[in-house]
């Protein structure tokens, strides 16, 4: 029997340069998935590097070997049913599309912001520094990013609350099917309950 | 082993004056009906409207116990939580749940609150709660596209029923019940049945749409309009629709006509919020300069006791402390306050200053039992004759417009019934006293079946 597409699990990739909203937009989304009845895991860059790609760096052979090693977790999890949320700043299109390949099961999210807001903000105090010549190889700085050309779901993290963009992401999802759209407490999509008050309001009902 | 068969032709907002009186000899597969059986008038629910009413004749069980008072309800006591009732509001079980359990066969077509379908021993096709034809609205699932190749589209309901292109809709309407007959006829045919009943909403929507052209009594009447035969020409074609049907059947089978209420003419709509507003009770941040919807957003709860809402009968809501979030009325006063407010809803009187006779209903004096959230007092204007209006900024606080568009009549108290048992017949009595609880009990009886300790209804017979 043909498993249905909301029964099966997938991979939601974030990707984007550092602090524009891939762990905080990820975190509300996962949220959002287990209170829609889904078994999530996170995979945050930031995490990884502390355990799974412990000791790697920032060339590009030490990023693809990460990029590569999340995907391939990702992946393990995505066919046996549970949601994989990938955030890293995975700056190179080839190996992404790789995990694409990969997984099969795979939205990409491109978290996107203006440099001269991330060098603003810079939540982590590493713009500075890296602008400072104290790090190296720092994406978007002296390292470079290739944003998607194609991904599922794009969110500006200038122009809009991190809740807006997780709203997106589900959104995306339900409409490629792997998420049934909420329901009210009638049963109904919300879109279907305004057709029906309409037409009660139609008919004088209400 | 039982060869009984129990046919229920549902016609919403059929109504009495035409069939046992007006019309009577005009309409001749339902006049051999009530010559031969039993017939009379059936009273509905209090509100009498098409939700709670049909379920509360597939269960026979009140309002109350049911838990909803008409098509949207609270669903806590915050502004703005509602639920719609549709079948998965209902939690009793239907008189075809009843014959399931017992192994009988049910075919349900488009009884009001069958959608989402739920499974039965049988088939049903959901009613015009239904979003749209995408939706999964039949059980089993298969039986939609069944139904598209061979008879054609399902039609949910009416599109375009605020149209003042009247002879555009009643060709919708007949379109609409031409469709729905197709079905029956159809359903009757191909699939074993015990227990068949369909609705059919056609009666409904032509009298709120033309009632004015037919009734001499309505104050827009105007006589040898070119409509003015519409109603009777539907009952008609209705009629014959119906003799369709019943040469399809042996005296094996018990029919049953029946409708969830009748139908009278609508003399106006009382602004119910602006009369609120008028009475001190309501308060909103801003009025509009012409008649809007009322919506939560402008409504200051902190200076607001009550509000209302529109429909063919007005529900009355009070913001009380403790219960509401932001409620302005002790709970002390909770009593006080409603008996204050139905007898200045009683004393409504119309722009000549006479009393329209308006009723406002307690549910827990109208039901034994008052489940889910009720409001605080149901509201007949003029005991059905006229409308409620939510919406603000009228001039008045009557209007003989109404807020949603054109509609020319309201609902009556009482439907009716015609119960034809060709092994039993009834000989033309008429029987008086019956209510909507009382089908479930007969068909159940009927067919030979014990009825459930908690049915509130009596068998007729």
């Amino acid at each position: 029997m043909t498993q249905k597409k909301t029964e099966r699990g997938f991979t939601v990739w974030f990707t984007g340069l550092s602090g524009a909203g891939k762990t905080t937009v990820s975190q509300l989304v996962a949220k959002k998935l287990i209170e829609r009845g889904k078994k999530v895991e996170v995979l945050d860059g930031d995490m990884v590097r502390q355990n799974l790609s412990k000791g790697l760096g920032f060339s590009k052979e030490d990023r693809d070997i990460n990029i590569r090693r999340i995907g391939f977790v990702c992946h393990l999890l995505s066919r046996n049913g549970i949601v994989a949320v990938g955030a890293a700043i995975s700056p190179y299109k080839a190996i992404r599309d790789e995990n694409r390949k990969l997984i099969g099961d795979f939205i990409e999210v491109y978290a996107r912001c203006p440099m001269e807001i991330l060098v603003e903000r810079d939540a982590k105090g590493l713009y500075k520094k890296a602008l400072a010549g104290e790090i190296k190889n720092f994406t978007g700085v002296d390292d470079p990013y290739e944003p998607p050309e194609n991904p599922e779901v794009v969110f500006d993290s200038d122009k809009e609350p991190p809740e807006e963009s997780a709203r997106k992401v589900i959104a995306k999802i339900e409409e490629l099917g792997y998420l049934e759209p909420e329901k009210t407490p009638s049963g109904y999509t919300k879109e279907e309950e305004e057709k029906v008050n309409e037409r009660l309001k139609a008919l004088g009902y209400l | 082993m039982s060869d009984r068969r129990f046919l229920i032709i549902g016609l919403d907002c059929f109504t009495p004056q035409f069939v046992f009186g007006r019309w009577r000899d005009k309409l001749p597969n339902l006049k051999s009906l009530m010559e031969k059986g039993l017939w009379g008038e059936l009273e509905s629910t209090i509100p009498a409207i098409t939700v709670p009413a049909w379920m509360s004749m597939m269960t026979s069980k009140n309002p109350g116990k049911l838990g909803f008072y008409g098509f949207r309800n609270r669903a806590n006591y915050s502004y703005d939580e509602m639920f719609y009732a549709n079948s998965l509001a209902v939690k009793e079980p239907t008189v075809w749940d009843v014959l399931s359990q017992a192994g009988k066969q049910s075919v349900v077509v488009s009884v009001p609150q069958t959608y989402p379908p739920k499974p039965v021993n049988g088939s049903l096709i959901g009613c015009f709660l239904t979003p749209d034809t995408d939706s999964e609205f039949t059980y089993p699932p298969e039986l939609k596209d069944e139904l598209w190749k061979n008879v054609g589209e399902y039609i949910i309901d009416v599109k375009d029923f605020r149209t003042e292109d009247k002879v555009q809709l009643i060709r919708q309407i007949y379109q609409m019940t031409s469709r729905r007959f197709a079905t029956v006829r159809y359903l009757m045919d191909n699939k074993p049945w015990d227990f068949f009943m369909f609705v059919e909403m056609g009666p409904d929507r032509i009298h709120h749409g033309m009632w004015k052209f037919v009734d001499p009594e309505h104050p827009k009447y105007q006589p040898g309009n070119r409509f003015e035969n519409s109603i009777l020409n539907y009952y008609q074609y209705l009629d014959e629709e119906i003799g369709t049907l019943l040469e399809k059947l042996g005296d094996e089978t018990i029919v049953l006509v029946v409708s969830d209420h009748g139908a009278k003419k609508m003399d106006g709509g009382i602004c119910f919020n602006d009369w609120l507003i008028r009475e001190g009770y309501l308060s909103v941040k801003e009025m509009p300069d012409e008649p809007k919807p009322l919506k939560n957003e402008n409504i200051d709860w902190s200076k607001t006791k009550v509000w209302g809402s529109g429909g063919y009968y007005g529900r009355l809501f009070l913001n009380v402390k403790g219960r509401e979030p932001d409620g302005q009325i002790d709970p002390a006063d909770y009593e006080s306050l409603r008996d204050e407010l139905v007898a200045k809803i009683e004393a409504l009187t119309d722009p000549e200053g006479r009393n329209i006779g308006s009723k406002a209903f307690k549910p827990e004096e109208t039901y034994p039992v008052v489940n889910g959230i009720a409001p605080d007092l149901i509201v007949y204007f003029g005991d059905l004759n006229w409308r409620s209006l939510g919406s603000v900024g009228n001039p008045e606080i009557w209007s003989f417009e109404n807020d949603t568009g054109p509609d020319d009549a309201n609902h009556a108290q009482h439907g009716l019934f015609i119960l034809y048992d060709p092994r039993n017949p009834g000989n033309g009595r008429e029987y008086k006293g019956a209510h909507v609880m009382d089908v479930a009990p007969t068909v159940l009886n009927g067919l030979g079946e014990d009825i459930p300790a908690d049915f509130e209804g009596k068998i007729i017979k």
